[in-house]
Parts: C-alpha cells; sequence; structure tokens
C-alpha cells in the first residue's frame, strides 16, 4: 500500500506526545520539515530531542500524528517508513553489529530484498561516497571512531531514504572531521534531521532550527533568527557566545 | 575501543583458514569423537594424535604460546576431570573388574589427554576462522536459526560488555592512588552491577538500531560460503589418519 511522496513536507508531526513513565519527554510537539531541507534541533540535555528522534521511525510511538513523505505512521505502515527514514545514532558501536562493514551495510539493504548483486554495487558506491573503499572485510570493532562513526553513516546512506536523522552527529569528532562531516551533511540528496547540543556545526549546515527545552519546542527559525534571540538561548543554556570573545582575545 | 583478543589468529592466511568453515568443523568434531572413542586407559595412541595435531597448529600457523595459554585457562577443569573421575569410579558401589584393569594413573592420563586433544582442536577451530564463518558454517550444517542468531548477538554484545568493563577499570584505577582501602568485593560487586546495567542499556539500543534497518528477527544472508576440492581432499585425508591412529595405534 505504498502512498504517493508529492506532499510538500518530508517530515511532519502533529502534537506528538509521548512519557517515560510518569515523566513527560514530549509535550504536544508539531513540525514540518520541508524536502531536501537540512533542519537542526537544538537544545540541552533531557530536552527530548533524541526521543522526538527516534518517534521519526515507529521506535517510540506515543500520541499524535508523525507523517512521513505524505505517508503516515501507523502499524501497517511502519516498514514502510522505516525505509524512508534513516537513523544516524549519536555512538557508532549501537548501530555497528555485524562481523564486518559490508555485512553491516547489507544488513538493511537485505531487509529491503534488493537483489544481492545490486546490494554488492550498493556498497561499493556507498563506501566511495564516505571515503571507505577497501573496507568492506573490515571488522568494525577494529576501527578508529571516526571511520565507525562513517561506517555508521554509510549502513544508512545504502539504504537511500527521503529522510536521514542524525542523533549528535558531531560528539567525540575532532574538529577536522566536524568539518568533514558538515560538508558529507550538506552535499546529502535527503533530507536531514540533526539533533545536537552543539550548536555551530548545526548553524555551519541547517537552512532552519527549532529549540528545544522541556519536550516543547519553543522557536523555529533560520540560524540568523535563532542567534539572534540570546535570551532564549540563555534560557535554554545554549548561549554560546563566549566562543567569540575566545577567539577575539586570542585572534588580537 | 578495539578488540582483538577473541579472533585474533582468524585473519592468518594460512592452509587451514582457507579451508570452508563446514570442512573444518566436521573433520575437528569426527577427530574429537574419534579421540574421545579411543579405549580407558589407552596412551600410546597419543602420540601420533599429538603428532596430528602438532602438524595442525603449524599448518594454522597458529603460535604454541597461544594455543598452551588458552589450554590453561581449561586446565583446573581438566585437572579436576582427570583427577576425581577415576575416583568417581573407584567408589561408586561394587568395584568393577575393568576398572582395576587398567592402571589409575594410566586412566587419569588418558582423560586428560583426551580432553586436551579435543580443546586443542577447539583452539584449532576458532583460531583459523573469523567467528561469523564459523556460524555461518553451523547455520547451514543444520544449527538451529534461532541458536544461531542468539550466538551472533553474544558475540557482539561480548565486545559490548567488554567495553564496559575497561570503562569502569579505568574509571576505579583513575581514583585509586596507591593500594585500594574500601573492601575490593564491594568496589568489584558494584563495578559488576553498573557493567550489567550499561550493557543492558546499550543493547538495548543496538536492538533500536536494528529494528530502524528493517530487523524482524531473522539474519539476511549475505555472503554464502562455498565448498572447493580442497575441502574434500581435507576431509579424506584428515579422516583417513585419525581413523589409522584409532585402529592400528
Amino acid at each position: 500500500m505504498p502512498e504517493p511522496k508529492n506532499c510538500p513536507f518530508s517530515v511532519v508531526l502533529e502534537n506528538v506526545t509521548f512519557a517515560y513513565g510518569e515523566n513527560s519527554a514530549l509535550k504536544s510537539v508539531s513540525l514540518e520539515v520541508r524536502k531536501q531541507e537540512r533542519f537542526g534541533i537544538i537544545g540541552p540535555s533531557g530536552a527530548g530531542k533524541s526521543t522526538l528522534l527516534l518517534h521519526l521511525n515507529g521506535l517510540l510511538r506515543g500520541e499524535g500524528r508523525v507523517i512521513i513523505e505524505g505517508l503516515e505512521l501507523r502499524k501497517e505502515t511502519l516498514a514502510e517508513v522505516r525505509k524512508r527514514v534513516g537513523l544516524v545514532f549519536q555512538n557508532p558501536d549501537d548501530q555497528l553489529f555485524n562481523p564486518t562493514v559490508e555485512e553491516d551495510i547489507a544488513f538493511g539493504l537485505l531487509n529491503m530484498e534488493i537483489n544481492k548483486e545490486k546490494i554488492r554495487i550498493m556498497i561499493k558506491d556507498t563506501l566511495r561516497l564516505m571515503n571507505l573503499e577497501g573496507f568492506e572485510g573490515r571488522t568494525s570493532h577494529h576501527l578508529s571512531f571516526g571511520e565507525r562513526k562513517r561506517v555508521a553513516l554509510a549502513t544508512v546512506l545504502a539504504m537511500q531514504p527521503d529522510v536521514i536523522a542524525f542523533d549528535e552527529p558531531f560528539s567525540n569528532l575532532d574538529p577536522a572531521t566536524i568539518k568533514q562531516f558538515i560538508k558529507t551533511i550538506k552535499n546529502l540528496d535527503a533530507t536531514v534531521l540533526i539533533v545536537s547540543q552543539q550548536i555551530l556545526p548545526v548553524l555551519a549546515c541547517c537552512d532552519r532550527i527549532a529549540v528545544m527545552n522541556e519536550g516543547t519546542i519553543l522557536k523555529v527559525g533560520s540560524p540568523d533568527e535563532i542567534m539572534a534571540d540570546k535570551a532564549l538561548l540563555e534560557k535554554c543554556r545554549l548561549d554560546v557566545s563566549f566562543y567569540a570573545d575566545i577567539f577575539k582575545n586570542h585572534l588580537s | 575501543m578495539k578488540h582483538d583478543y577473541l579472533d585474533k589468529y582468524s585473519g592468518l592466511d594460512s592452509v587451514l583458514r582457507r579451508l570452508d568453515p563446514r570442512t573444518k568443523i566436521f573433520a575437528f568434531f569426527s577427530a574429537i569423537v574419534i579421540i574421545v572413542s579411543e579405549p580407558k586407559g589407552e596412551l600410546f595412541p597419543f602420540i601420533f594424535y599429538s603428532v596430528a595435531l602438532g602438524s595442525l597448529i603449524m599448518a594454522g600457523r597458529i603460535p604454541l604460546k597461544f594455543v598452551l595459554s588458552r589450554c590453561l585457562i581449561a586446565s583446573p577443569f581438566i585437572l579436576m576431570a582427570a583427577l576425581l573421575l577415576p575416583l568417581s569410579l573407584l567408589f561408586s558401589g561394587p568395584i568393577k573388574s575393568d576398572v582395576f584393569s587398567v592402571n589409575m594413573a594410566a586412566l587419569s592420563g588418558s582423560i586428560l589427554l583426551k580432553a586436551y586433544s579435543a580443546l586443542i582442536l577447539v583452539v584449532l577451530l576458532t583460531s583459523t576462522d573469523k567467528f561469523h564463518r564459523l556460524l555461518k558454517g553451523l547455520r547451514s550444517l543444520g544449527m538451529p536459526s534461532v541458536l544461531g542468531a542468539m550466538s551472533a548477538l553474544m558475540y557482539r554484545y561480548i565486545f559490548i560488555l567488554n567495553d564496559e568493563r575497561l570503562r569502569t577499570n579505568r574509571a576505579r584505577e583513575s581514583r585509586t592512588p596507591g593500594r585500594l582501602k574500601i573492601s575490593r568485593f564491594k568496589v568489584l560487586g558494584h563495578q559488576a552491577a553498573m557493567i550489567f546495567l550499561r550493557s543492558w542499556d546499550r543493547a538495548h539500543t543496538v536492538y533500536q538500531s536494528m529494528l530502524s534497518r528493517g530487523f524482524d528477527g531473522s539474519f539476511p544472508e549475505f555472503e554464502g560460503l562455498a565448498f572447493h576440492r580442497r575441502d574434500l581432499v581435507f576431509i579424506i585425508g584428515f579422516f583417513i589418519i585419525m581413523s589409522v591412529i584409532r585402529i592400528y595405534a
């Protein structure tokens, strides 16, 4: 029962509410993300950002509606939605569970029932895209953290999802790798959602940003609009203007 | 964190490494059955078995030190069995004539040698192939898929558990200048509980990531296994050698 993808928005959330036991994590969150948009969600720890991300492909199900490429997430559409939304987890070790890089990338594709010969080509293409040529037979727990992070992204990219959602993609990476990741994210042929506490890389690669705190979205705007609202950033413990002072002091 | 202690030598190129995992599983388990079927107290054939096993270790390019260290880990259990089993035979009910027909020392010795031979064969098996290929081999030889999936996940979670163990060890040692002043058992107990909780949490996230890529309970196979002529030659040759030792030695 595949539904058409010709809607203006890739992701639509309508009044999504979720609680862990008695702890409310999302309070009636509504959001619209346009096709091919780079959309950032920033907020302090415990704001509900990762919980929101897990709703996108049905790993968590709360109240309200989640619509991906025009297809509402329901029990019967779950498999199709999971094909359309790729999640890249914060810790690559959580994402890589197969014995070799090749089999880790093939895992999602085999679940999509793609022909093995085609899978082989897709793996090669994805590894080339991620500068990981020759890594097919490598074991993930023998790779460096940066390499594992790239393999984790490759496992999702290979499935060619319409939406790619990143959970803290810039954590534990050195500045050069962050720069490389920003470039990769900008060039992705998909709608991209990024959840992060690190504002600067999000500013560098997103068209719009939502500020989240205590399970609600407080503001959505362009990077300039968000950065101009100092009161909001301070309230959410996200103010990074002190970095500017540090730069100024050391450059002068 | 990087780990290579479980399949340390499985990536080495060697004659044994190039064999199909099913060949090795079948040949080595057959050899275990042949060795274990040696009569009680028989020691002489083990001279020939040790030559055969030594040749396999050389063909697998596995350092002898590594094989011995693995044997050392299992030694307490093997020694206990070698010492207690003859005694249990001696003290269980009416004494059977065949128990006395063999020397007790020879009986212990044969148990010891059988156990170490079996252990060396298992070490050889796990050191000359990647764990996931062995699992594939077992699955294609008829191991239930549920058991295969469980073993594959268990193998993955060993690394998670060890990661957590190393992290908590570092945290403990970094705040322990000199000797530990608190009860070691108390600290280790807390550490074990924390490792378990953290691993459980991470295992849950791993499962979520599997679900997000369409996992429905089954592990689809990507790379198949290939049985070559060299596998057939190895099985026949190895089987003949072991049978000859068993029958004529």
